[in-house]
């Protein structure tokens, strides 16, 4: 076998079998490049409110304190930013490890609505909501990721001129595989980048030899070197009298002669070895910078501050290019395109599986055809329907961010069930549900319109841009999805009437 | 006749795909492994910068490996060729016990 005939094997297979679970991680991730400006925008309390931000990370713990009883390992702060006009507060039990989090208001400090928010993406990007699992099957679907796109290069002999082909009247398959290309070479460099920064980002779970090796498997002697970080173990002896946290951010800020304030960390703070430790914020660098302090939470002295190896900087420089929390919006704007480039390589990939087959009737062709269609359009259909739920959920009631997840949850298998017993053409399908997606996101800024007042694009527009652009991004989606429906018709003439009831009957499901 | 029927399979376009597709992940990941570990160990730098650069090249070993899975003329060889690279880089890593773990 010839090399490009081999890799073509490989591109094949080694592309179509995660192909599903990766449009899972490029969609949610292109969502997550946009995680904070999502989460404000789910928190319609926060929107019209102004003052002084005068809570304090004091009032913060005292809030924990009063309504959390269960003895805490850990638990950590972040004050107000400029794309997280919040405090956001996560916690972690002592023994069952169980997480919780809340965010406050800046200006009173009082806990907001339970909400999902945009944090619930970003989460299903790295480990699909489940956990230490969930971080293997992903990070196993990134390699697959590298391996296509590897093998996809090499099979590509006129990488550069058919980079300038595009023959959308051409036959079906010619016409996607162009697509293909187009979507996969122009973001090239970027998945790439993204692949292999993303499985980085987890190395020493995936990859356990190097300490396995050099450090006898001692997991703490590890970390403790590479990250340069501080670690005190417990000392089994109650606490005293901590320190006011806001007293030790003063401190940490005259230390770096900056008042950009990141995560406030207080390990077990019902210890006499507590200890609190204080990350500085620098948006305007790609790796986070790497100089935590450690102090005591009782005395309120500077126990270590984090030196780190080169490498590990060069590490978290990855991770930080994966991350793209740096260069302000414009580059989270060029990693949502190319995100969107990576999710229509996967669809035109598939496509083009598809249609190469479907003359010859292969076994497995109607599971990839729903699969496909579960899937593409089953996670965007339920990523819109959070959001509906997220305006139309009263706010006082319980439970809300579970009733939020509930409904992405049973729409996404709705729009799997509808996909297995219709009977429809998968064309007819791909239509109707374009319909759909199309409706729910031109719905959703009316939706916002009726519900809340602060938050809709009369008010935020030109106020509040963060806000409106969330909204704008919607109806330019929906427009540009209503588009794709009407030019998206079967080759054979089908009567019109039979079309529309096509479109309302899935509308239904 | 059984045999016979075994080999025909065991030769047949589909176990031959599935032989290369498992050796790129399973031996693919042993390669890995194996180079993270003698890399963490041979590099010229201290140890916690070895340890990260060795982990950090993992994968480009691993999808190198997994090119190789499918571009090899024999599926059975690929197997060999992976693990007794494998199983060489692992020996040289850990049997020099005290000097592994230097600084």
């Amino acid at each position: 076998m010839k090399l490009r005939q081999s890799m073509t094997t490989l591109h094949t297979w080694g592309g179509l079998l995660p192909s599903w679970l990766l449009f899972v991680v490029i969609f949610t991730g292109t969502l997550a490049c946009f995680d904070k400006e999502l989460e404000h925008w789910m928190r319609p309390a926060l929107h019209g409110s102004s003052g002084p931000a005068s809570a304090s990370a004091q009032q913060i713990s005292d809030w924990l304190a009063d309504n959390v009883s269960a003895p805490l390992h850990a638990y950590w702060i972040h004050p107000p930013t400029e794309r997280t006009p919040f405090w956001q507060l996560g916690w972690e039990e002592d023994g069952s490890g169980q997480r919780g989090r809340a965010v406050f208001d800046p200006v009173t400090g009082a806990a907001l609505p339970e909400t999902l928010g945009g944090d619930f993406f970003f989460t299903l990007h790295y480990n699909l909501h489940a956990g230490q699992i969930g971080m293997y099957i992903v990070g196993l679907a990134g390699v697959f990721m590298l391996a296509a796109l590897v093998s996809g290069v090499i099979i590509h002999r006129r990488i550069f001129k058919d980079f300038f082909t595009l023959r959308p009247r051409a036959q079906g398959q010619r016409a996607w595989l162009d697509a293909h290309n187009l979507f996969g070479v122009v973001g090239l460099p970027f998945h790439l980048v993204l692949a292999y920064t993303g499985v980085a980002i987890f190395v020493a779970a995936y990859m356990p030899a190097g300490g396995m090796v050099a450090y006898n498997s001692d997991p703490l002697a590890f970390y403790h070197e590479v990250q340069g970080g501080y670690h005190r173990n417990e000392l089994d002896r109650p606490a005293g009298t901590p320190v006011p946290l806001d007293q030790l951010v003063t401190a940490a800020q005259q230390q770096w002669q900056s008042t950009d304030t990141g995560w406030i960390i207080v390990e077990h703070p019902a210890d006499a070895s507590s200890v609190v430790s204080i990350r500085r914020r620098d948006p305007s660098r790609i790796g986070s910078p790497q100089d935590t302090l450690s102090y005591d939470a009782f005395t309120g002295e500077l126990l270590h501050q984090q030196q780190t190896p080169p490498a590990y900087r060069g590490y978290i420089w990855m991770v930080g290019l994966h991350m793209a929390q740096f260069g302000g919006s414009l580059i989270r704007l060029l990693y949502g395109v190319l995100g969107l480039a990576g999710c229509m390589m996967l669809v035109a990939g598939n496509t083009v599986w598809l249609r190469k087959r479907a003359a010859r009737q292969t076994p497995g062709l109607h599971l990839v055809q729903a699969l496909n269609t579960a899937v593409f359009f089953g996670l965007p259909v339920a990523s819109l329907v959070l959001l509906w739920a997220n305006r139309l959920i009263p706010a006082e009631l319980e439970h809300r961010a579970s009733i939020e997840a509930w409904s992405f949850v049973l729409t996404w298998l709705a729009v799997t069930l509808a996909t297995l017993v219709s009977s429809r053409q998968p064309l007819a399908r791909a239509r109707a549900l374009l319909g759909v997606m199309a409706a729910l996101a031109l719905g959703l800024p009316l939706v916002n319109f009726l519900t809340a007042p602060h938050s809709h694009l009369l008010v935020t527009f030109g106020t509040a841009p963060e806000l409106a652009l969330v909204d704008l991004t919607l109806l330019i989606s929906g427009v540009l999805l209503a588009v794709a429906m009407a030019r998206y018709r079967p080759r054979q003439p089908v009567p019109a009437a039979r079309k529309t009831e096509c479109g309302e009957s899935e509308v239904t499901v | 006749m059984a045999a016979q029927h075994w080999r025909r399979l065991a030769a047949s376009p589909l176990a031959e795909l599935i032989s290369r597709g498992l050796a790129a992940l399973v031996a693919g990941y042993l390669l890995a492994f194996g180079a993270t570990a003698f890399l963490s160990v041979y590099l010229p730098l201290p140890r916690p910068d070895r340890v990260v650069v060795a982990s950090l090249l993992c994968f480009a070993v691993w999808v190198g490996a997994a090119v190789y899975s499918f571009a090899a003329r024999r599926p059975l060889r690929v197997w060999v060729v992976l693990v007794t690279l494998a199983g060489v880089f692992c020996l040289a890593a850990w049997l020099p016990t005290d000097w592994r773990m230097r600084p």
